[in-house]
C-alpha cells in the first residue's frame, strides 16, 4: 500500500498563484496612481515561437513576448479583459470556488469588459495561463467534460464544505468524475502498481465489470477521447506522488496515437504550460502492428486520416521508436481498428488475452 | 436645282399637332411638366440675354379642384425679362417656328419652339385661348388673347388691350389638360434643381394644393453671357453646308417694292419712268456707283429685258449660270417663264461671280470659326480641291466631300468656347451651400474641351455631410442649366460617378454626398430623343473624370481630417471606459481600499499612443 509524503503541495501552489496575482494587481495600481499606462508582457504564442524541448520531452513557448498596453486604444479592451480575468480568477481562488470557460464568459457579462463571444473570453484565459504560467485549473477554471477515474484510491477532499472528508475511488462502481474537487484533493493512499488510461467510457466500464483494477491492480482512467487537462494533471500526479506507471490504451488509428502523445508530451496549444505532461506514460496499443497480428476487423482510413499520418510524421515527437514505426505501418496497411474490435473474439478477450499481454510488454518499453 | 414636282405642304403648326409626341406632349402627366418646362426655360432664358436678374413665378391652379385626375389647369408663367414688343406678341406665339434664338450659341431651350408648342397643346386639349400680358418698358402692358390656326399657322387675335403697369415682362397664361397629381412630384423636382443651376434667380411655384415653393436668389451676379459664334468645322453637317452657301452665294437680292426703290434712288430714277434700254444705258454710266445688290438686279433686268413697271410684277425663281438660264414668275401671267442668258455679256460674268460666290478659302476663313487663309489653304490641299475653287459651282458630291473633309481635318484649332455660359464656380458653390448646407463644399469648373466641333465645359460641385439627409450618392445632373430629371441609369455622369471607388476617397457605407454636374456646350449629345441623359462621348467622359478626381481628392482630405477627429474622441471614449475599470479591478487584486488616481489620465489631452 502506497502512502504519499505529507505535503500540501496544491495549497503551496495556490498561495505562490494568490501573490503572483496581487504583485501584478500592485503593479498595475502604482502604474495607474503614477499617471502612467499600465501594460503586460505575455509570452508570444505565435507558431514562430512554439519549439520542441527535447530535454523535457514536450513543446514550450520560446523567449519572444509581446507587450499589450493600455495606451494603446486597439489593445485597451483586451488589457482591460485580460485584467478583468485576472481579478475574477482572484475571486474564484480565494473564495474557493470553480468556474469554467463558459461560465467566465457569462460571468464577465457583468462587469462590462464587452467579450464579443466565449472564442474571446476563452482566448484571454489562455492569455492569463500564459502570463502565470498555470493552467486555468491552478485558477479555478475547470473544463466542462468530464472524464473519470476508478480504482483504489484514497483522496482527502480539499474544498470547502469537506476538507478533511476521504473517499476511495472504488466505491462507487461507475466511477469517479475527474471534477474541480478531485482535481484538488490530496491523494492519500492506494494499493495499484499501474495505471491504466483508456480512451472510451465503453471499455472503462467493461474495465471495472471485469475487475481489471482488482486482477491487475490498477486504477483505470477514462480519458473521454482527447484527455481535459485536468485528467492530464491527475495522471501527472498519480505517476508523479505516487510514483505509479502509465499506460495508455487507444483505438487503433492515428487519432488514437496522438491521444497516447498528448498524455506524455502535452500538445502544441499548451506549450505555454508545464506540469501537464507524463513523459513516461507508454502507449500499449491498439498499434497498426497489432491488427495484423491479432487479426482483428478493421476499416479502410479515410482520407483525412492519411493526411493526419503524414503531417504526424514531421512532428519531431514522432522521429523515434514505436511513435514513427506504428505510424509508417498504418501508412502502409490503411486501415484502422477500434479498440471494441476485439469483441470479435468475445466480449471478454480485451481484458482476458490483450491487457495481460500489453502490461507484460509495457514492462520492457 | 429647284424642282417643279410639287408637294402637299404642311404647316409648321400642322407638322407639330401631328407629331406632339416626339416634343414631350404624349400624355397629361409628361405634357404638364413639358409645359412647365418650357415656359420657365423661355423666362430664364429672356432674363439671361438682357442681364436681367430672373425673377419667375409659376402658378398652376386646377379649373375644377373637385374633379379626378387628368383634368384641366390653368398654368401661368409670369417673369421681370423684358418682354415682347407688342406688334411681335402675335408673331411670337402664334406661329410654330418663330423664334429669336436661331444662332451658334448655349441656351436652354433652342428655338423658342417649345413654348409655342405648350400654347398648341393647351389649344388643343381645351379650345381656350392663351394669355399674353407683356411690357418692354414697365409702363404700358399690352394684353392679348389669341388662338393658333393650325393650319395656316397663323395667330387669331381675340382681344388686344393696353393698360399701365408698373413693371417690365411677360407673363403667359394657358389652360390644359393635365395630371399634376402624377407630375407633381416631378414639377416640385424640376423647379428645385433649376433654383440650384440658377442661383441668381428667384423662382416661385404655387401649386394646385395652394402649397408656395420659393427658392430666392443666392448671388446677385449673372455669369457673363455667351457671344453667338461661327460654326467649327468639326461640328458641320452637309445640311448646314448648303445652307451656309445658300446665304452667301445666292443673294440675289429679292425684287420688290422696296429694292426697286432703291435701284430707282442709286441710278438717280427716282421719279421717272424710263423705257428698259433708257434704263441700261443709265446703268452703264452709273455703274463704278452702284451697290452691290442694285448691280445684281441690274444685271438681272439686261436678261429680263424689262422696265420697272414689268419688273415689279414679277419674282426671280432661279438663275441656272451652269444651263445659263433665267427663270422667273410672272404674277400677270400666273405663269413661270425661262429666258436664256448671254455668256459673252458683261451682264453675264456679272451675275456668274454673285452666283458661283466667293474661293474656298475666302468662305472658310470667313464662314467659319478658328480657320484662318494659311490654314484654309492647308485644308484645300488636304481636301484636294483648288483654294480658289468657287463653291457656288460644287456638285452634291463635291459639297459631300467637302463635309467629310472638314470634319477629319485635324489641324483646325480647338472650337472657341466663348459661346458657352458656365455656371461659375463661386455661383455654383454659394447656390450649393444654400440647398444642402453641408459639411464639406467643393466646386471646380473645367477648361473648355470639345467634341467633334463643339466646345463644352464641365462644372462640378460635391457636397457632404452637414444637412444633406439622403442616404447613398445623390446626382445631380445638369446640362445647360436645365436640370436632367431622368433616365439617369444610362447617363454618362452616373457611369462616371458609379465607376468611382469612394473608398479609396475614405467614403464608405451610404454617405451623404451630393454631387451637382453641369456640362455647357452648343450642343449637348442626349442619347434619346427625351433629352434626359447624355451619351458617353470619350472627350466628355475624360473631363467628368477629372473634375470628379479634382473634387473627391479634396474630399478625402477632408475625411481624413474629419476621419481623425473623430477617432480622437472615439479614442477618448474607449479610455474614459475603460480604465476606470482596469482601476476597480486592479484595486481588488492588490488588496487596497481606494482606487488609484487615474483620473487626470482620461481627462488630459492629448492621449499619445504607443503602437506596438
Amino acid at each position: 500500500m502506497k502512502k504519499k509524503p505529507k505535503k500540501k503541495v496544491s495549497v503551496d501552489k495556490q498561495s505562490t498563484l494568490a501573490d503572483l496575482l496581487r504583485k501584478h494587481g500592485a503593479q498595475i495600481y502604482d502604474d495607474l496612481d503614477k499617471g502612467n499606462f499600465p501594460k503586460f508582457s505575455i509570452p508570444s504564442r505565435s507558431v514562430s515561437n512554439i519549439v520542441y524541448d527535447k530535454k523535457i520531452r514536450q513543446y514550450i513557448l520560446g523567449a519572444n513576448t509581446a507587450v499589450r498596453s493600455s495606451r494603446n486604444s486597439s489593445q485597451l479592451r483586451s488589457f482591460t479583459q485580460l485584467m478583468w480575468l485576472a481579478f475574477f480568477a482572484n475571486r474564484l481562488t480565494s473564495q474557493k470556488k470553480s468556474s469554467t470557460l463558459r461560465d467566465v464568459y457569462y460571468s464577465s457579462q457583468a462587469f462590462e469588459v464587452d467579450f464579443e463571444d466565449q472564442a474571446e473570453s476563452d482566448n484571454i484565459i489562455v492569455d492569463l495561463e500564459a502570463v502565470l504560467a498555470s493552467p486555468r485549473e491552478s485558477f479555478h477554471v475547470f473544463p466542462e467534460e468530464r472524464s473519470s477515474v476508478f480504482g483504489d484510491l484514497t483522496i482527502e477532499y480539499t474544498v470547502p464544505g469537506y476538507q478533511g472528508k476521504k473517499t476511495n475511488l472504488s466505491d462507487h462502481p461507475d466511477g469517479y468524475a475527474i471534477g474541480p474537487s478531485l482535481t484538488t484533493a490530496e491523494l492519500i493512499e492506494t494499493s495499484a502498481e499501474v495505471v491504466i488510461a483508456v480512451e472510451k467510457g465503453g471499455l472503462f466500464t467493461r474495465f471495472i465489470e471485469e475487475q481489471v483494477d482488482k486482477k491487475f491492480k490498477a486504477i483505470i482512467v477514462d480519458t473521454g477521447g482527447q484527455a481535459p487537462r485536468s485528467t492530464r494533471t491527475l495522471l501527472k500526479r498519480l505517476h508523479d506522488e505516487l510514483s505509479l506507471p502509465v499506460v495508455i490504451l487507444t483505438d487503433g488509428d492515428v487519432y488514437g496515437e496522438h491521444i497516447a502523445m498528448v498524455i506524455k508530451s502535452g500538445s502544441a496549444n499548451a506549450a505555454h504550460l508545464r506540469g501537464l505532461t507524463v513523459p513516461d506514460a507508454k502507449w500499449v496499443g491498439v498499434w497498426a502492428t497489432d491488427i495484423e497480428k491479432y487479426k482483428l476487423p478493421t476499416i479502410p482510413m479515410t482520407e483525412s486520416d492519411i493526411k493526419r499520418c503524414h503531417d504526424l510524421l514531421k512532428d519531431p515527437r514522432y522521429q523515434e521508436g514505436i511513435w514513427k514505426k506504428e505510424l509508417e505501418v498504418f501508412l502502409k496497411i490503411k486501415r484502422k481498428a477500434e479498440l471494441e474490435a476485439f469483441s470479435k473474439y468475445g466480449l471478454t478477450n480485451i481484458t482476458d488475452k490483450y491487457l495481460p499481454h500489453k502490461l507484460e510488454l509495457a514492462k520492457s518499453l | 436645282m429647284s424642282s417643279k414636282e410639287t408637294f402637299t405642304q404642311i404647316s409648321p403648326s400642322e407638322f407639330f399637332y401631328r407629331n406632339r409626341d416626339l416634343a414631350g406632349f404624349s400624355n397629361p402627366t409628361r405634357s404638364l411638366y413639358t409645359a412647365v418646362r418650357e415656359f420657365i426655360e423661355n423666362s430664364l432664358d429672356a432674363c439671361d440675354q438682357k442681364g436681367i436678374l430672373p425673377d419667375v413665378h409659376m402658378s398652376i391652379k386646377a379649373v375644377d379642384a373637385e374633379k379626378p385626375d387628368p383634368k384641366q389647369y390653368i398654368l401661368s408663367v409670369r417673369d421681370n425679362g423684358p418682354g415682347i414688343e407688342s406688334k411681335q406678341v402675335p408673331l411670337a406665339f402664334g406661329t410654330v417656328l418663330y423664334g429669336s434664338k436661331f444662332g451658334l450659341k448655349q441656351a436652354r431651350g433652342m428655338f423658342g419652339l417649345g413654348a409655342t408648342m405648350a400654347i398648341l397643346y393647351g389649344q388643343i386639349t381645351t379650345n381656350k385661348p392663351l394669355i399674353v400680358k407683356s411690357s418692354t418698358d414697365g409702363k404700358i402692358q399690352d394684353e392679348y388673347e389669341m388662338l393658333l390656326d393650325i393650319q395656316k399657322n397663323k395667330p387669331v387675335i381675340l382681344k388686344h388691350e393696353t393698360k399701365e403697369v408698373a413693371k417690365a415682362g411677360l407673363s403667359l397664361s394657358i389652360r390644359l389638360e393635365g395630371d399634376y397629381s402624377k407630375a407633381g412630384s416631378k414639377i416640385r423636382d424640376y423647379v428645385y434643381q433649376t433654383s440650384l443651376i440658377t442661383p441668381y434667380a428667384t423662382i416661385t411655384f404655387d401649386d394646385p394644393k395652394g402649397d408656395r415653393y420659393r427658392y430666392t436668389k443666392v448671388v446677385r451676379t449673372m455669369p457673363p453671357s455667351p457671344t453667338i459664334i461661327r460654326p467649327h468645322p468639326h461640328g458641320i453637317d452637309v445640311e448646314t453646308i448648303r445652307r451656309m452657301l445658300l446665304d452667301t452665294h445666292y443673294q440675289i437680292p429679292a425684287v420688290d417694292d422696296n429694292m426697286i426703290l432703291k435701284v430707282r434712288k442709286e441710278l438717280g430714277l427716282a421719279n421717272k419712268n424710263l423705257s428698259y434700254s433708257e434704263i441700261m444705258d443709265k446703268t452703264q454710266k452709273k455703274w463704278k456707283a452702284l451697290t452691290r445688290p442694285v448691280r445684281t438686279v441690274m444685271a438681272l433686268m439686261s436678261f429680263l429685258k424689262m422696265d420697272f413697271e414689268k419688273l415689279s410684277k414679277t419674282t426671280i425663281e432661279e438663275i441656272d449660270i451652269g444651263n445659263k438660264k433665267l427663270t422667273y414668275w410672272d404674277f400677270g401671267e400666273s405663269q413661270s417663264v425661262s429666258v436664256d442668258m448671254d455668256p459673252e455679256s458683261f451682264y453675264y460674268k456679272q451675275l456668274a461671280s454673285t452666283v458661283q460666290g466667293e474661293t474656298l478659302t475666302s468662305f472658310l476663313s470667313k464662314r467659319f470659326q478658328r480657320v484662318g487663309p494659311t490654314t484654309a489653304l492647308k485644308f484645300a490641299e488636304f481636301a484636294k480641291f483648288k483654294p480658289e475653287h468657287r463653291i457656288g459651282t460644287m456638285t452634291n458630291q463635291e459639297l459631300v466631300k467637302l463635309t467629310d473633309a472638314l470634319q477629319s481635318f485635324d489641324d483646325f484649332m480647338a472650337p472657341d468656347p466663348s459661346c458657352l455660359a458656365p455656371l461659375g464656380e463661386s455661383p455654383l458653390e454659394k447656390g450649393m451651400q444654400r440647398f444642402f448646407e453641408p459639411d464639406f463644399l467643393a466646386v471646380v469648373q473645367r477648361g473648355a474641351s470639345a467634341y467633334s466641333g463643339f466646345p463644352f465645359i464641365i462644372e462640378m460641385g460635391i457636397a457632404y455631410g452637414g444637412k444633406i439627409s439622403s442616404r447613398g450618392i445623390k446626382v445631380y445632373r445638369f446640362a445647360n442649366r436645365i436640370p436632367l430629371l431622368y433616365d439617369e441609369g444610362s447617363d454618362v455622369v452616373l457611369k462616371v460617378v458609379n465607376d468611382t471607388d469612394w473608398s479609396r476617397y475614405k467614403v464608405k457605407g451610404e454617405p451623404p454626398l451630393v454631387i451637382v454636374s453641369h456640362i455647357c456646350s452648343t450642343r449637348i449629345p442626349y442619347k434619346t430623343v427625351g433629352k434626359e441623359n447624355v451619351a458617353d462621348r470619350p472627350e466628355i467622359e475624360r473631363e467628368l473624370k477629372l473634375a470628379l478626381l479634382s473634387l473627391s481628392r479634396k474630399l478625402s482630405s477632408f475625411m481624413s481630417k474629419r476621419g481623425q477627429a473623430e477617432a480622437a474622441i472615439k479614442r477618448k471614449n474607449l479610455y474614459s471606459k475603460y480604465i476606470p475599470l482596469i482601476a476597480q479591478f486592479c484595486t481588488e487584486l492588490a488588496g487596497k481600499k481606494k482606487e488609484p488616481n487615474y483620473k487626470k489620465m482620461i481627462t488630459e489631452e492629448p492621449i499619445v499612443e504607443e503602437k506596438t
